[in-house]
């Protein structure tokens, strides 16, 4: 069974470096980036079962990134790291297709929960 | 006077019109007058032709002396009689007393006629009487009775003279005949014989003597009748004239009057009439300027008060709408500043709590690495965890203290009067190092001597070093900062430009830079309240920050102080 492959946006390095730890002790296959932009275009090469992104980042942003990848592929479950308030952006993101929308600071369980829900979700979709 | 507007009109246009009227019937009546008064020159001109006639046949009748000439002339005087007569009695009272002089003067002209006319009939009698008694004188002296003295010739010559007296009777032939006949007395004074003749000729002296008596009187009769009635005709044709010049002057003094007065007249006429819709339009006018206290006066009784009613209930409502208005505009502003104050509250709130989760998480997150690695941790990675837990701490710690420094500037400052220049140096001084890990060219353009400000050192060089850095982060590797001062010397301000050939700011976030917590740099690298600082400490100082920018270009912050006093 093939691993379930999870992307990681956040322009500060250390998100993106502990979530990669902890989540490849789970046996996910992670990949981190700090950049938007960069992470899109992985994703053309690459397809990504689950991308956690951070919202507000220079350049192409949280937003920015959930739109394209959602675009490119509907398949793909976007879960939102913010340090917003839930209500303000939330909308937006669920309008927009995110699957869940966490406000840092999280606990990791509560991640973790997320993706074995989107995990489930994938699966049903495939095996029908 | 409380009259309607159309009666005013009515009185407006009836005034003048009952003027022309009156000067319509006058100017009628003068002509008729004159018309009248023309026929009376008729009159008087025929009376004059009439009287000219009779005088002609008197002529004619002193001349010939006989019935036929006396038959013309009587005939004539009783036609100027009849025609005097036949003069109506008011017409007789308007030519006046020279016609009454006229008519009692025919009846007496008549008379001397009548009397002359008698004498001449004497007068034949009287001459033949004395060609007789002369005769018989003749004969008698021929017989020599009397004195010798008294002889034929004597008589012969008598004779002559009582011919050419009788044919003459002027003074000479009447002087010769009576010292002719005064001799007879001296030649013979008791010669009864002559006292025929002599009889006679006295009798022919006397008749003359009343005849010529009676032809002045009836000449100089004639003579008043001709003056009377040339005395009318002329009287008659003064009146018409006059007459004349009269309604002229009239007519010349109306036309004038009308000239003065009927300007006058309609001037007054017309602004009677609109003098209470200009009140109200006055009153519209001043309303219309912004006045919605003023009121139409309601004094005018005619169309205007039921105008000004209306106007008025209309304008009340406007008052009360727009005092409503007011209210509600007031009441809207105030909720406008409280979701004002609530959104900025609400977005420093929103920008400090995603400012301090971001630490927070990352502190959390590796405290929970820690946890679950807990014994594969390596010492290093464990000191590496421990140095990332410090300097997440030191960032949330620094957000705190900016956060602090933001509410500290809405409180008192300590200010004083210090020289702006020198702050500026030490801000360029402090980041000068920066500038030139960087490789920044500087170019300052600053004023020799000191400006003095009233204000605080600190907070004044915060500013421009949070300007600075900012421009530093635009231009990142290569680039020119600008800073000048400038002294406007009408409005007594300092302006600091600080340009950057940095990437610029894009339109749409110009409005945002200088909101709390707005930032474009990455997270670590900005928290967004470096403008938001400045502008409250410029503010705090009575200055303006201003920026301009392009993207690309560059931009510059302007900074504009007052200074304090006198250099
Ligand atoms: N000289 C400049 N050139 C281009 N952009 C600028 C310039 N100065 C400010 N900005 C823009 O305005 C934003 C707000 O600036 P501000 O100084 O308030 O915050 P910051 O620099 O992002 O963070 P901080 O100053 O708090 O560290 C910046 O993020 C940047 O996008
Ligand atoms: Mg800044």
């Amino acid at each position: 069974m093939n691993k379930t492959r999870i992307m990681i946006v956040d322009d500060e390095p250390i998100v993106g470096k502990r979530l990669k730890r902890l989540l490849e002790k789970d046996g996910y296959e992670v990949e981190i980036f700090t950049k938007g932009s960069v992470a899109l275009e992985e994703c053309d090469r690459k397809h990504f079962d689950i991308v956690i992104t951070d919202l507000k980042m220079g350049g192409v942003d949280g937003m920015k990134v959930l739109e394209t990848v959602r675009g490119k592929n509907p398949d793909t479950k976007v879960i939102i790291i913010t340090g917003f308030r839930k209500m303000e952006s939330s909308n937006e993101a669920f309008i927009k297709g995110a699957f869940d929308y966490l406000v840092k600071p999280f606990k990791i369980e509560d991640l973790k929960r997320i993706i074995k829900k989107a995990e489930s979700e994938l699966k049903n979709s495939s095996g029908q | 006077m409380n009259l309607k507007i159309w009666h005013k009109m009515i009185i407006g246009i009836s005034i003048p019109s009952l003027f022309t009227l009156i000067g319509g019937i006058l100017t009628y009546s003068y002509i008729s007058d004159v018309k009248i008064r023309h026929g009376y020159v008729q009159i008087a001109d025929d009376l004059k032709e009439q009287v000219l006639e009779i005088r002609r046949n008197e002529k004619n009748f002193l001349l010939h002396k006989d019935v036929e000439y006396y038959r013309y002339f009587q005939d004539a005087i009783s036609g100027l009689n009849k025609s005097v007569n036949a003069i109506s009695p008011p017409t007789v009272v308007e030519i006046g007393k020279d016609l009454s002089l006229l008519r009692g003067s025919v009846p007496a002209y008549l008379g001397f006629a009548d009397d002359l006319f008698e004498y001449y009939q004497q007068e034949i009698n009287v001459v033949e009487k004395v060609r007789e008694e002369g005769r018989k004188l003749e004969a008698f002296v021929a017989t020599g009775k009397y004195s010798k003295d008294l002889t034929t010739s004597f008589i012969l010559n008598l004779r002559r003279f009582e011919k050419n007296y009788v044919l003459y009777r002027d003074n000479v032939s009447y002087n010769e005949l009576e010292s002719a006949l005064s001799q007879i007395n001296n030649i013979t004074p008791f010669c009864f014989d002559c006292v025929e003749y002599k009889e006679a000729i006295h009798d022919l002296f006397s008749t003359y003597k009343k005849m010529d008596e009676k032809v002045n009187d009836l000449q100089s009769t004639g003579n008043k009748l001709e003056e009377t009635t040339y005395k009318i005709a002329t009287s008659e044709r003064q009146k018409v004239n006059s007459f004349f010049t009269r309604t002229q002057q009239h007519l010349v003094l109306a036309l004038i009057l009308l000239c003065i007065l009927g300007p006058f007249f309609v001037n007054k006429t017309a602004s009677y009439i609109v003098a209470p819709i200009k009140r109200l339009a006055e009153i519209t006018k001043k309303i219309s300027e912004g006045d919605l206290t003023l009121r139409a006066p309601l004094k005018e009784h005619d169309e205007t008060h039921t105008l000004a009613l209306s106007f008025n209930t209309m304008l009340d409502q406007l008052q009360l709408t727009h005092e409503s208005l007011g209210q509600s505009l007031e009441l809207l502003h105030a909720k406008q500043i409280e979701v004002e104050k609530r959104a900025s509250l609400g977005f420093l709130v929103s920008g400090i709590t995603h400012e301090l989760n971001n630490p927070l998480n990352n502190i959390s997150l590796t405290a929970e690495t820690m946890r679950e690695d807990m014994g594969e941790i390596t010492p290093e990675e464990l000191k590496e965890y421990i140095q990332d837990i410090l300097t997440q701490s030191e960032r949330a710690k620094n957000i705190i203290a900016d956060l602090l420094e933001f509410v500290g500037t809405q409180k008192t400052t300590v200010m004083e009067k210090m020289d702006i220049v020198n702050v500026i140096e030490e801000a360029i001084r402090l980041v000068a190092n920066e500038l030139k890990v960087a490789g920044i060219n500087l170019k300052t353009d600053l004023p020799n001597s000191p400006f003095f400000v009233y204000g605080n050192h600190g907070k004044l060089e915060e500013v421009f070093v949070n300007i600075i850095i900012n421009a530093i982060h635009a231009i990142k590797n290569e680039g020119t900062l600008t800073i000048n001062a400038r002294h406007d010397t009408v409005t007594n301000h300092i302006f600091i430009h600080i340009s950057d050939t940095g990437h610029g700011i894009p339109e749409e976030h110009i409005k945002n830079i200088f909101e709390p917590f707005f930032t474009t740099k990455e997270a670590g690298e900005g928290t967004g309240l470096g403008l938001s600082v400045s502008q409250s400490i410029v503010r705090e100082h009575k200055g303006e920050i201003d920026v301009e920018s392009e993207v690309g270009n560059g931009t510059t912050f302007t900074i504009k102080l007052p200074l304090s006093g006198i250099r």
